[in-house]
């Protein structure tokens, strides 16, 4: 049982008196252990953290995107989910490295206030809890579609449209089911991404036979840029909320059993898994239709595509797989987000409070509220392109600032620094990685980059007014 | 005399579960690992809850560690925060070689101990537990054995008599080993209704199989219906268990 040091222990103040926990003595495979022989017992295998990965990425790119993609980048758009997934893999290589050199909870955030410091940690972690909510925020109007497309295939008219209502009450439910302490969520979690994976799996099979010709069609129809060379990275970095998933392995980072292993494989394997069926699912659904009338269809293309191919039948199931999608993945970045709160709280930048475990339930309640009401005043915008943009801004500064902390740690070299796994070809592939998070940014509408600003610089003052004496940088 | 065996004794610590009265007695010769287990649900990061209980539960700890070793016991503790209250205990067994776990339930003064032997598996490790927890008692041990129609008393006679052999090996007083033979009786029913006379139960753990993935093994099952404290006696361990 390999064990690690962990770096020196965080110090200062907040305003209200409160100093950063304490950092635990050694980090093992099974558990990480605290003075006065108090162990945090690690429960989640591989199959656990793939499954948050997948789970949480899966949702997005195959069931909203793919008609708001093809609107606007046509058969391209295959090529700007590739470019999406690249820049994700560019990130979880040196995201496995830092995981497995500081498997604690908090993710991103953890990783870069403890080599780059306080701030540009408050930064991250507060841009990191907020994204969150923007993702399900985004998931939740997703799933808002979705069930209104139920209601469209029963010929139920409706007098306005359902989508934020449905949405609202989703959020609302989730946030409720967590605070109950709903047992084996984990599990159901599984479950729920092995049967997408199959139902996939069969769907884009049979489409992309029938879209080679397999089947008489033989319909791949179009020019490949029929929209120019520039939307294609536009329509990047509007697709990139769908890589979200792979960070949210690393904010579980504290439970992953033997991490120096399960944690590069579940972060790199979801990304590679999602990013094939991203490009396979754009790729049929462009062959049926032609991404003229897919970018009409909006965001439930996905069920007119399985519509064309299966009938009614397949219709239905890629309704039902879609309802369940974008739940677990709106599901999974609430608690992610709750995890963030915990995460901030424990090192005294937002009230201890924050992180109250509820004495009859034994769940967060402060910190699950924290992430579930403002979700509900983002799902009431219905924006599903400005939340997707939002959530992707400010997850691509948390990547592109990992990158960094590799190579300043690396260069730095601190005792404590040890990790399991190393990224290959350094420091290219942190630099490339660096470079591209940032340039993505480039490419997405003002509005979200505007929005994005404001909360990175909300985030800045709080710090400075709240936690300016908390130092958390590890070992200088 | 053998050596004091390690006997884990695991506490839902926060649930209101404590150490039953006559448990620290019982354990008086042996080396107590005490695991104060807190099981917290999925939404919640163990260090979450470790930040707010771990005061409560340390306290709560302090107390029976002092009541374990004022009976005699020596005493190792543990308090962890899991999601995943079993996988703690089987990593705590390993971690801390165990030979049995005691399900704590309150008892008297222990006179009589059922020792419900299945087969030749693991009696050595049986055998061990029984002698070094209750060698220097005046218990009496009752090896108890219900046998199958193909299976004739002379055979159990043998398998009872080599592990009263073992025990008087290991220090005990022959007089106060009996052995008591049953047939035709489902052995789990059997074992909670003779249990019903005694202070408390040592038994061994079965190999895993299809029945005890669905029923439970025999001896939770024999721990949740009999009143008083069983021990656990653990396999011997062949490697680490894979994870899944």
């Amino acid at each position: 049982m390999p064990e690690q040091p962990v770096d020196v222990g965080p110090g200062g103040e907040n305003v209200a008196g409160e100093a950063p926990a304490a950092e635990p003595e050694t980090v093992t495979d099974d558990a990480i252990l605290h003075d006065d022989d108090v162990e945090l017992e690690r429960t989640i295998g591989l199959i656990g953290g793939l499954a948050i990965g997948i789970g949480t990425m899966i949702g997005a790119g195959i069931f909203v995107f793919p008609g708001l993609a093809a609107a606007s980048a046509g058969l391209a758009a295959t090529l700007s989910f590739a470019i999406g997934g690249l820049i994700a893999l560019l990130v979880a290589l040196p995201t496995s490295e830092l995981a497995t050199a500081m498997p604690r909870s908090g993710g991103g955030y953890y990783f870069i206030s403890r080599s780059m410091g306080t701030a540009y940690g408050a930064i991250v972690g507060l841009g990191l809890w907020l994204g969150l909510m923007f993702a399900s925020a985004f998931y939740l109007v997703g799933l808002g579609h979705y069930a209104s497309a139920v209601f469209a295939e029963l010929n139920i008219a409706l007098p306005v449209s359902p989508v934020i209502g449905i949405g609202l009450l989703f959020g609302a439910v989730l946030t409720a089911l967590s605070i109950g302490g709903t047992e084996n969520t984990a599990k159901l979690q599984n479950v729920v991404v092995g049967v997408l994976l199959v139902v996939l799996t069969v769907f884009l099979s049979y489409g992309v036979l029938d879209a080679v010709g397999v089947f008489g069609g033989g319909t791949v129809p179009e020019q490949f840029f029929s929209r120019g060379y520039f939307p294609v990275l536009t329509t990047a970095a509007l697709v990139f909320t769908s890589y979200l998933g792979f960070a949210q392995v690393a904010t579980v980072a504290g439970e992953i059993k033997q991490p120096g292993r399960n944690l590069p494989l579940a972060m790199v394997g979801s990304v590679l898994i999602v990013t094939l069926f991203y490009v396979v699912t754009i790729f049929v659904a462009t062959s049926a239709f032609g991404a003229e009338r897919l970018g009409e269809f909006g965001e439930t293309a996905m069920v007119e595509v399985a519509r064309d191919f299966l009938g009614l039948p397949g219709a239905v199931a890629i309704l039902g797989a879609g309802l369940l999608a974008t739940f677990s993945s709106a599901n999974a970045s609430i608690l992610s987000a709750s995890r963030a709160v915990y995460a901030l709280s424990r090192d005294a930048l937002l009230p201890r409070k924050a992180s109250k475990v509820n004495l009859r339930y034994g769940t967060p309640h402060v910190a699950l509220l924290a992430a579930g009401g403002p979700i509900l005043v983002l799902v009431a915008t219905g924006r599903v392109e400005l939340l997707a943009e939002v959530a992707s801004f400010l997850h691509l500064i948390m990547y592109g600032l990992m990158c960094v902390a590799l190579i300043v740690l690396r260069r730095r070299n601190p005792d404590w620094y040890s990790p399991s796994y190393r990224v290959p070809a350094y420091p290219v592939v942190p630099a490339v990685g660096a470079i591209a998070s940032f340039g993505l940014i480039a490419f997405m509408q003002p509005a979200s980059i505007g929005i994005g600003i404001v909360v990175m610089l909300a985030s800045y003052l709080w710090y400075r007014y709240y936690a300016g004496d908390v130092t958390l940088k590890g070992d200088l | 005399m053998t050596d004091r065996q390690s006997i884990l004794v695991p506490i839902r610590v926060l649930e209101g579960e404590s150490v039953p009265e006559g448990v620290p007695e019982l354990l008086a010769h042996s080396h107590v690992v005490l695991v104060g287990y807190h099981v917290i649900p999925e939404q919640t990061a163990p260090g979450q809850a470790r930040l707010q209980f771990e005061d409560r539960a340390t306290e709560r700890l302090d107390e029976y560690e002092e009541m374990f070793e004022g009976a005699g016991a020596t005493v190792e503790r543990r308090l962890v925060f899991t999601h995943d209250g079993q996988k703690t205990i089987d990593r705590m067994i390993a971690e801390h070689d165990c030979m049995a776990v005691l399900v704590p339930n309150a008892t008297g003064p222990v006179e009589d101990v059922l020792v419900p032997v299945r087969g030749a598996v693991g009696v050595d490790r049986l055998a061990r537990v029984v002698a070094s927890v209750f060698g220097a008692m005046d218990a009496d041990v009752t090896l108890y054995h219900v046998a199958a129609a193909d299976t004739t008393d002379d055979d159990v006679q043998t398998l009872l008599s080599g592990i009263t052999e073992r025990l008087v090996e290991f220090g005990m007083d022959p007089s106060t080993i009996e052995t008591r033979i049953d047939r035709d009786r489902n052995p789990l029913d059997a074992i909670v209704d003779v249990a019903k006379s005694f202070d408390t139960v040592v038994m061994g753990e079965t190999d895993p199989s299809l029945a005890t993935f669905v029923f439970g093994m025999p001896a939770t099952q024999v721990a949740n219906r009999f009143l008083g404290p069983v021990f656990v006696v653990q396999r011997e361990r062949a490697s680490a268990d894979e994870d899944g």
